[in-house]
């Protein structure tokens, strides 16, 4: 394990990788610093700042911090948008940016909500219409009518039709979500703490990554949104298959990005597990959904996805492995995995 | 009294007939502590209600104020004042508490008091003709088990719950929050005062069906009985049914709490999500019995304004025995996070979303029963009206959340807060001021004024849709719910519903001034205050009723129809 | 009183028991909290519980003997009656759905036993499929359970015995026996005292605790909830001997007795279902004690 960081240390890949697991804790400064160098490196409009990073440019990045630099997040991208910046966007949800969140999105807005909203207005107008067409004044003498088979059946049968309309994309929908893991996908398990959370990796070296709410402060002056920000987030490939599973430590939490249309308790005793593709790099935002004490609001969920050189970079700065390296790491290791994290 | 087995000692009579009996009432401590009287219980509970209601509605409104503004404002002085520490764990531990107390409040000690012990103790025995309930004295009981538990999450709130002062584990109480994750002892008193208000409810249903099914003047067959009475009664079932599961529950709560058992710690092979079931097994029927006598309520006030017969009688009643049926075996769709498997998932998603074609019956029968009426817009009619038009809005997006897949996203976000607050504060709070101001003349003899209750209708109309209706937004936008604070991009919308509180704060002074005024000014009120349309028997009595009504049990006979109870000669 | 009332419907007295009742039972809950948590409420504060206790004692005795006195007075007519009928139905309705709490909880565990190794101090767990192919086990490897067809069947055949004395009782009531009755109270009662010992000693011989492990949470809840219940139900017995000897019950009017023998088939069927769930399926290939 050492050797193998060692080795890529040499091939100047990862570098100064071993100081990596203390500086989650001491970095803080230092990550602010890497931002700004980010930011200044970044073009205008460009999706995922150090996304576009070269490997050269990435071990160009400050020495003592190694090659992983947090991205900055984009504006309005897998996070919240306030009023002020955009009305209607925050009036609805955030956009999507996995296939299964675009399917549900599109569900939402383009079957529920004109059903639903059709169905409320339609109630409110035939409310109106009784109320000018049928006061005392307009109809002084009331019928008498009770009943009419027609009509209870209509109302009874149209709803039943919109709920199957309803109820196909639905299940089309849960089906897609359960879709199991392929079996080379990557493993990331979300431990649920009181009140932070722990991500491992146990198909690179079993790293973990203890993940503290930055103060909302310090996250605006590092240009992040306040309260969703935090010291060490959860790194993903991004485009490969994720086995995403949950669990927790003392009591439920929830794994939650809205961006990424996912949500999943972390159970005490449970080890909950569902598939998560991120096409695209970026950082996503989300928080704790399951109220687990006084802390609750302040666990927030950051996943950065990164395209998987730059994640296996991240990786072995980490201290961690890529599958199958350990072996290898031990012989030229080097020159193999230089292609591959370059690419 | 007729009737004496053989043997038996003949009936000892009272002698205290001198004046007019029906109306001899007891002292003042026999008469109010000491109650078996329907109508005395029934108006305890609606006072007692309506103190609940303006505590649950105060709490609420510290923690609108709490949320008008990113940050924490003033937790940290509520957690002083209740006796925590100064840190701010404590502090937030206090946001946690409020809405615990805020949502039991509501729940156990305002709505269900107020429909099922109060409407249905007063108006249930008018209605069906009978002198009283059942069982007098266990009616006293429920009431007073209902206070003893008020009483046990009051004194949860003064006492160590973890990180502080009170029991924070939201109204669920879900394990292991609740059991490992609170020491200290207000979850126990919060977990009693469940046993005690719910041991008072199960005693108050089997008192309202028993009521219902052998206490019907005669001539009142089933299918002649009001839809208040339909109504209350499929509720009673609900509870009968239902509480006992959450009593097994929140049992296993104390003795893992206190006792070492490991039904939902799983360091002893237990299961948290376990609790999750049982809860909920409850707690889904649990909200139509909120809303059911609502139902009830609506029917009878739309039929009275509308003088006319409630369209398709047959229909509503047995779509609420529907509804009450179906709502045993949709309970999951609370729990679409927690890692059921997709046949599970896909289930209740079909189970849940069927609830809304007998709900839609009740809707469009509402609008048929108006159609063709000669429509009278008193305030019971308006609140009505609000009803049927916001419960339609919290219920479509009950069909939203019955979504398992877009429930993903929308779980435990102020959309489902949004939900739930447009069929509750909205939908069953409608359906009590409409109740209210349809039965206060009959309860008190005397007149609320018209103006006053509806300047009351608009404004906490809008109050409550600015409340609630951005809170939709926020849930998609992806602010959770149980947050004491949040991320910069949620303030607008949460200072708009901040606002909105203040409008229907402002709004239930008009509420308050209106009781006041029609007690000590209002006019005194007929037999039967509303006119023709005002067909059921609680009518034909005297406003208020004598102390003992119907000694000579009213009949009803073939030729009258479910519509029409009043006795020929009225 | 329904002096001048022209029905058979009983209006009561008002009566200071429920208010009492309730907050004896408010005193009692609170006074379990206060002994559950000496380190805040000190030691010595399970005064409290024992004084709600002592409340509920005295107002379930002054109500129910309120109720009998009322019977006795010819309040209960048959419109009375039967409402007692239907209270009592819909009550043990309640306790049964009490009783699914119970059960609800020990088929989830014992179906679907946590396939999963926990580990308490850190929260880690690891799945137990697919690593060594070990199944969960609802009992834990080594534990011991109590051999079903030892005392537990005992204690079946001596319920269902006190279900056929109990029915003997009755009959006898209805024929105007009055010492048949009280020779069947006698040995339902005996029966009822004999299983509690025996659940007693049981209990008290049993190789496992009372926490600890999903079987024994399950097990001594859902028979404790059922010991409970055969207190319950062989005190309402005592009491319909007492009142046996009393000359109360008539053959054509006895629903106290007629509503305890309910009670205890409804307890007696409990039984059946407990012993064949837990005791015989759910200890079903562990060790026997
Ligand atoms: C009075 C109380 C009440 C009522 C009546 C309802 C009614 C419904 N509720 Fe709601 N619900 C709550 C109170 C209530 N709910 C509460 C308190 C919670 C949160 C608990 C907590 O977590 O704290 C909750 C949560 C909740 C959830 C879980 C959300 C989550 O936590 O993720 C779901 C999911 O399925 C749901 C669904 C429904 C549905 C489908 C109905 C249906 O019954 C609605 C049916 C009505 C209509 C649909 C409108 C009228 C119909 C028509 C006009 C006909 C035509 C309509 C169609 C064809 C669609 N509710
Ligand atoms: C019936 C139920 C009910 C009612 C009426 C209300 C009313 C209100 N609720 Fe609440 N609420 C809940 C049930 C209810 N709520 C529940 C169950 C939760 C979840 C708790 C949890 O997470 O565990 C919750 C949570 C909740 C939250 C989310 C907290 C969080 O997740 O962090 C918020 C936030 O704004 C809120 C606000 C309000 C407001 C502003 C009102 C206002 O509308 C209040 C105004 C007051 C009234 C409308 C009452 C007036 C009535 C009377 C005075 C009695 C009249 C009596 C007669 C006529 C007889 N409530
Ligand atoms: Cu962790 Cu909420
Ligand atoms: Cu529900």
């Amino acid at each position: 394990m050492k050797n193998s960081i060692l080795a890529l240390l040499a091939a100047g890949l990862a570098a100064f990788a071993p100081l990596s697991v203390a500086a989650q804790d001491a970095a803080a400064p230092a990550v602010a610093e890497a931002v700004q160098v980010v930011g200044a490196q970044t073009a205008p409009g460009a999706e995922a700042g150090v996304g576009n990073l070269t490997p050269a440019e990435a071990s160009a990045a400050p020495a003592g911090e190694g090659a992983y630099i947090p991205m900055a997040p984009t504006e309005g991208k897998g996070m919240p948008t306030s009023y002020e910046d955009d009305p209607l966007k925050s009036m609805t949800f955030q956009d999507q940016y996995t296939a299964n969140g675009e399917y549900a999105l599109g569900m939402h807005d383009y079957v529920l909500l004109p059903v639903i909203t059709a169905i409320s207005l339609l109630v409110l107008g035939l409310l109106l219409y009784v109320v000018m067409r049928f006061n005392r004044k307009a109809n002084p003498v009331a019928s008498k009518t009770t009943h009419n088979t027609a009509i209870e059946v209509i109302w009874t049968i149209v709803p039943v039709i919109i709920l199957v309309i309803i109820a196909v994309p639905s299940i089309t929908l849960l089906a897609r979500q359960y879709e199991t893991p392929p079996a080379d996908a990557v493993t990331i398990k979300a431990t649920g703490y009181q009140w932070y959370w722990g991500y491992t990796y146990p198909d690179h070296g079993d790293i973990e990554v203890i993940s503290n709410m930055l103060d909302p402060a310090e996250a605006v002056k590092r240009g992040e949104p306040g309260q969703l920000a935090v010291d060490n987030r959860m790194v993903v490939p991004a485009g490969v298959p994720l086995r995403i599973q949950t669990t927790a430590s003392d009591v439920i939490h929830a794994f939650a990005v809205p961006s990424l249309w996912f949500k999943m308790d972390a159970v005490p005793g449970r080890l909950n597990e569902k598939l998560l593709t991120i096409p695209e790099p970026g950082v996503y935002y989300g928080q704790c959904s399951e109220l687990c004490g006084a802390r609750h609001g302040f666990m927030p969920i950051a996943v950065e996805a990164l395209p998987p050189a730059e994640f296996a970079a991240w990786v072995r700065a980490q201290g961690g492995s890529m599958p199958g390296e350990e072996a290898a790491a031990a012989a030229p290791a080097a020159p193999e995995a230089a292609p591959a994290a370059a690419n | 009294m007729a009737t004496t087995a053989e043997g038996f000692d003949a009936h000892h009579d009272h002698g205290h007939d001198a004046h007019d009996h029906a109306d001899h009432k007891p002292g003042f401590f026999a008469r109010w502590f000491m109650s078996t009287n329907h109508k005395d219980i029934g108006t305890m509970y609606l006072i007692f209600a309506i103190i609940a209601g303006i505590v649950g509605g105060a709490i609420s409104g510290i923690m609108r104020v709490e949320l008008a503004e990113p940050g924490i404002q003033y937790l940290g002085w509520w957690a002083q004042l209740m006796g925590g520490a100064s840190d701010v764990n404590t502090a937030l531990h206090m946001w946690n508490v409020f809405i615990t107390a805020h949502g039991l409040i509501m729940v156990f000690f305002m709505v269900m008091p107020a429909m099922i012990g109060g409407f249905g103790n007063w108006f249930v025995p008018l209605m069906i003709g009978a002198p009283d309930m059942a069982f007098p004295r266990m009616n006293n009981v429920s009431f007073w088990l209902t206070v003893a538990g008020f009483f046990s999450l009051l004194f949860s709130l003064f006492v160590p719950g973890g990180t502080g002062p009170g029991a924070g584990t939201g109204w669920t109480v879900y394990a292991p929050l609740s059991t490992s994750g609170s020491v200290g002892p207000a979850v126990d008193f919060a977990i009693f005062s469940l046993h005690l208000a719910g041991a008072g409810s199960i005693l108050g249903a089997t008192n309202f069906i028993t009521t219902i099914f052998n206490m019907r003047a005669p001539g009142m067959t089933l299918h002649k009985m009001p839809l208040f009475v339909w109504s209350v009664l499929v509720t009673a079932f609900l509870l009968l049914l239902a509480l006992p599961v959450l009593a097994a529950a929140i049992t296993m709560l104390l003795t893992d709490r206190n006792f070492g058992t490991t039904f939902f710690n799983p360091a002893g092979g237990g299961d948290p999500v376990l609790y999750q079931h049982l809860f909920w097994f409850f707690g889904h029927p649990e909200v139509y019995i909120m809303i059911l006598p609502g139902f009830g309520m609506i029917s009878q006030i739309i039929a009275t304004f509308s003088r006319k017969p409630v369209f398709g009688y047959l229909g509503m009643a047995y779509a609420m025995v529907a509804i009450g049926v179906v709502g045993f075996i949709v309970w999951a769709h609370h729990m679409y996070t927690v890692g059921l498997d997709v046949n599970t998932k896909m289930y209740f998603t079909a189970a849940t979303m069927v609830i809304a074609v007998p709900t839609g019956v009740k809707i469009f029968s509402w609008i048929a029963t108006m159609w063709g009426g000669s429509l009278s817009f008193k305030s019971p009619m308006v609140w009505s009206m609000g009803f049927i038009f916001l419960f339609t809005v919290g219920g479509v997006t009950g069909v939203v959340l019955a979504n398992g897949g877009i429930d993903d996203n929308l779980h435990d976000t102020y959309y489902v807060v949004a939900h739930f607050h447009y069929v509750l504060s909205m939908g069953a709070v409608f359906s009590m001021f409409a109740g209210f101001y349809y039965w206060f003349p009959k309860m008190s003899g005397r007149m609320h004024s018209e103006l006053l209750s509806h300047i009351h209708f608009w404004t906490f109309f809008v109050g409550v849709n600015v409340i609630f209706f951005p809170q939709h937004f926020l849930g998609m936008q992806g602010m959770p719910r149980r947050y004491p604070d949040y991320p910069e991009a949620y303030h607008f919308w949460h200072e708009i519903s901040t606002y909105g509180y203040y409008i229907m704060a402002g709004s239930m002074v008009f509420f308050f001034v209106n009781i006041l005024y029609a007690l000590v000014a209002g006019k005194k009120a007929e037999a039967n205050p509303w006119g023709e349309g005002a067909t059921t028997l609680e009518w034909t009595l005297p406003s208020p009723p004598p102390y003992h009504q119907f000694e000579t049990l009213p009949v009803i006979t073939d030729s009258m129809d479910y519509h029409d109870h009043r006795p020929a000669t009225a | 009183m329904a002096g001048k009332a022209n029905h058979d419907y009983h209006i009561l007295e008002p009566d200071i028991w429920p208010l009492v009742g309730s907050f004896s039972a408010l005193t009692f809950t609170s006074g379990m909290v206060l002994s559950f948590h000496p380190e805040v409420f000190g030691a010595a504060s399970s005064f409290v519980m024992w004084a709600g206790l002592a409340g509920l004692i005295a107002t379930f005795f002054m109500w129910f003997k309120n109720i009998v006195v009322e019977a006795q007075r010819g309040d209960h007519t048959p419109v009375v009656q039967l409402h007692m009928r239907y209270g009592m139905i819909l009550f043990i309705a309640s306790e049964v759905m009490f009783f699914v709490g119970w059960f609800w909880s020990f088929f989830d565990f014992a179906l679907f036993p946590s396939p999963l190794e926990y580990d308490a101090a850190t929260g880690a767990t690891t799945s137990l499929f697919g690593t060594e192919g070990a199944l969960a086990q609802f009992i834990p490897e080594g534990m011991e359970v109590l051999d079903p067809f030892a005392l537990p069947l005992l204690n079946t055949l001596i319920l269902l015995c006190s279900g056929t004395t109990v029915t003997w009782a009755h009959h006898a009531l209805i024929h105007g026996d009055r010492t048949g009755l009280k020779q069947g109270l006698w040995a339902t009662i005996a029966l009822g005292a004999l299983f509690s010992c025996i659940q007693a000693y049981e209990y008290s011989a049993a190789p496992f605790g009372f926490g600890g492990n999903t079987y024994s949470s399950a097990f001594y809840m859902a028979t404790g909830f059922h010991g409970f219940h055969v207190l319950i139900g062989t005190i309402f017995l005592a009491v319909c001997l007492y009142r046996a000897y009393l000359g109360h019950f008539t053959p054509r009017q006895h629903f106290g007795f007629e509503a305890a023998a309910w009670y205890w088939h409804f307890v007696d069927v409990v039984w059946l279902f407990l012993f064949v769930a837990i005791y015989v399926w759910g200890g079903w290939g562990a060790e026997f004690h």
